[in-house]
């Protein structure tokens, strides 16, 4: 009698398991996408209390590679795949497939006190390369000009390359920082600095910049005359399935684009 | 190498990476150290039963590794190897080997995902290129001499677009990065690759790899008598990988012709081989990350005149990665592997009879891996 009871607490145990791992998403990769994420892994586990998803982020770099090591269901990203890391991934027997959450615009952000009403993308692309030193050059106040970008590791500073630099490289003055939040903190508090970030980062303690006279909104970004936008990703491993599944469904539905309009960014419609 | 020479080549290093390093736009420090006990037996030619032939610890490899990256086009890789070693030449027990030093060019061709390399760089041949050491023997390209892992040369690699599968092209100095000084040849003759995987599925991955070589520049020496040592080689090699679930099953065969010059008295030969190698990760059934591995292989030289065997290896191996980094990837792991390795009496020569070159052999190995992003 006690074999019978010690397998039955054996399979039920088991069963908790395995009904553990199933109601788990696992969540990792751009700290630009990481809010939206986190907003929306918090929405959905109000909405299902059963659920866990954990969220971290890491760059887009890290969580392909966490998608590729199989350690998450999810991986968020700023940029699309590289061939490579799809290749990377395909031989491993994961089939990475993608999933549009949002859109958003890189915006150009200075001080407070800069009183700059609009640069062209080649300005841009020569004050980062060096070419451009001082804000007096953009009729501005004789002030130096503070570089500031994110990591070259980052999704964020491969779009801004790829749209702005367009492989050319960033001055050795540069300071490159590892997020979204360390530019805005940093941009805030240096009068002469200029910085890029994702548009759900911006907030009223900097000036955004128009680019070529168009300022990034819901609207310049959604219909392409913003010059510097883009999607956010998620990934999974082939095409999502259970709750992986169920939670891209929100994030893309009605709740989930609520969520992404809260945090700044720009939704799918 | 002596105190002296270490210090030297250290200082030199730093005096060159310093200011490559001020310049570049991101710069990255890596190693990978792998600190092993080796236990092997065997029979030597006094004894009819096994002996101790090694019990030995030993730091293989010393990986020391500086990427800098210049712009989003330009990067460049440098790579020391400081190891400890029991080998002749070596009177401090240690030795330096410059492994890698070359540089990528990402957009100098409008072909995207093309990267141009060049220097001192990986050889794009079977699987010695992506090697994981998931079990710490060499790749078969390695342990066979089918060609080295690295080697001066300039060659164009790149991926095919949506995941297709990766290609290289390249011309080659052709020695390997371990040969010098008077082993030098004049460098005249190059040696030309070609290389192709394709993963047409996830999960499925097949390719090939083509290499023509030649050891020693001149069929003939200076007083024209014929040089025994030239070599024309046309090297091959076919890799099929299967990765599915916990499965990772990797497979190559290899294929070396020698031809020698026409009148020289050793005829030409083909050896051939093969190697099956099934990887099974216990990370989901038992929540570690732990590995069990098998590889069989079988090199055929029976060809060869000047040395003729026909070897078999079995290999057994678990490994265990108890730290990981951010994306899951293995930066400390224990590895413990089994080999077996056994030659054909009837078809070996002389020299491999009553098992005088069989070898059981036991490694523990613990592996680590760092990388920092100083700049």
């Amino acid at each position: 009698m006690k074999k019978i009871n010690l397998i039955f607490l054996i399979i039920a145990l088991s069963a908790v398991a395995l009904t553990a791992k199933r109601n788990q998403v696992t969540i990792a990769g751009s700290t630009t996408v990481l809010p939206i994420a986190q907003a929306g892994a918090e929405a959905y586990m109000d909405k299902y209390p059963t659920v866990n998803v954990s969220v971290r982020g890491g760059g887009s770099g890290v969580g392909i590679a966490a998608l590729q090591n199989g350690t998450a269901q999810i991986a968020m990203s700023s940029r699309p795949m590289k061939s490579k890391e799809i290749s990377a991934c395909k031989s491993k027997g994961i089939n990475p497939t993608a999933y549009v959450i949002a859109n958003d615009g890189i915006a150009f952000i200075t001080h407070k006190s800069n009183r700059l009403k609009n640069i062209s993308l080649a300005q841009v692309r020569d004050i980062y390369i060096g070419k451009i030193t001082n804000w007096n050059q953009l009729g501005g106040t004789n002030l130096p000009i503070v570089i500031i970008s994110r990591d070259v590791a980052s999704g964020t500073f491969e779009v801004f390359n790829d749209k702005v630099l367009k492989g050319a490289k960033v001055s050795g003055s540069a300071q490159m920082l590892a997020s979204n939040n360390a530019i805005m903190t940093t941009v805030t508090t240096t009068p002469g600095a200029i910085g890029y970030v994702g548009l759900g980062y911006v907030s009223d303690a900097i000036n955004i910049v128009p680019v070529d006279n168009v300022r990034p909104t819901e609207a310049t970004v959604k219909n392409g005359s913003y010059p510097v936008s883009r999607k956010l990703y998620m990934y999974t491993n082939g095409k999502a399935s259970g709750e992986s599944a169920r939670f891209l469904s929100f994030m893309q539905g009605a709740e989930g684009q609520a969520i992404v309009k809260n945090q700044g960014f720009i939704t799918l419609d | 190498m002596t105190t002296g020479k270490w210090l030297l080549a250290m200082i030199v290093t730093l005096m060159v990476a310093f200011p490559v390093l001020n310049t570049a736009q991101e710069t990255r420090v890596g190693g990978e150290l792998w600190n092993r006990w080796t236990y092997e037996i065997g029979k030597s030619a006094v004894d009819s039963s096994n002996v101790l032939r090694n019990n030995y610890f030993a730091l293989e490899r010393g990986y020391l590794d500086i990427r800098t990256k210049f712009s989003e086009g330009t990067s460049t890789r440098f790579t020391v190897d400081m190891f400890s070693t029991d080998m002749a030449g070596f009177s401090d027990g240690a030795g330096l080997k410059l492994k890698y030093g070359f540089v990528d060019f990402n957009d100098i061709t409008p072909i995207p995902d093309l990267t141009i390399t060049a220097g001192l760089q990986k050889v794009f041949f079977g699987t010695i290129y992506d090697w994981n050491y998931t079990l710490i023997g060499k790749s078969p390209v390695g342990e066979y001499k089918i060609s080295s892992s690295a080697d001066f040369g300039l060659t164009a690699n790149g991926f095919l677009p949506d995941g297709w599968g990766e290609y290289a092209f390249g011309i080659y100095n052709g020695e390997g990065y371990k040969v010098f000084r008077r082993n030098l040849k004049d460098n005249t003759d190059f040696a030309y690759l070609a290389n192709l995987r394709l993963t047409p599925i996830a999960g499925i991955t097949v390719g090939g790899s083509y290499m023509y070589n030649t050891v020693e520049r001149e069929k003939k020496l200076t007083d024209n008598s014929i040089n025994d040592k030239y070599q024309q080689q046309n090297l091959m090699a076919g890799v099929a990988r299967f990765a599915f679930g916990p499965l990772d099953l990797w497979a190559e065969f290899l294929s070396k012709d020698v031809k020698h010059h026409t009148n020289h008295s050793i005829k030409d030969y083909t050896a051939t081989g093969f190697m099956i190698m099934p990887i099974v990760s216990l990370y989901k059934l038992v929540g570690t990350d732990i590995q069990v591995i098998g590889r069989y292989d079988r090199w055929d030289q029976t060809d060869n005149a000047a040395d003729k065997y026909l070897r078999t290896d079995l290999i057994g191996g678990v490994n265990y990665t108890f730290v990981h980094d951010a994306s899951a990837n293995p930066r400390m792991q224990l590895q413990l592997n089994f080999t077996n390795r056994t030659y054909d009496e009837d078809k070996s020569a002389a020299s491999y009879a009553n098992q005088m070159k069989d070898v059981k052999q036991v490694m523990l190995q613990l592996k680590y891996r760092f990388s920092a992003t100083i700049k």
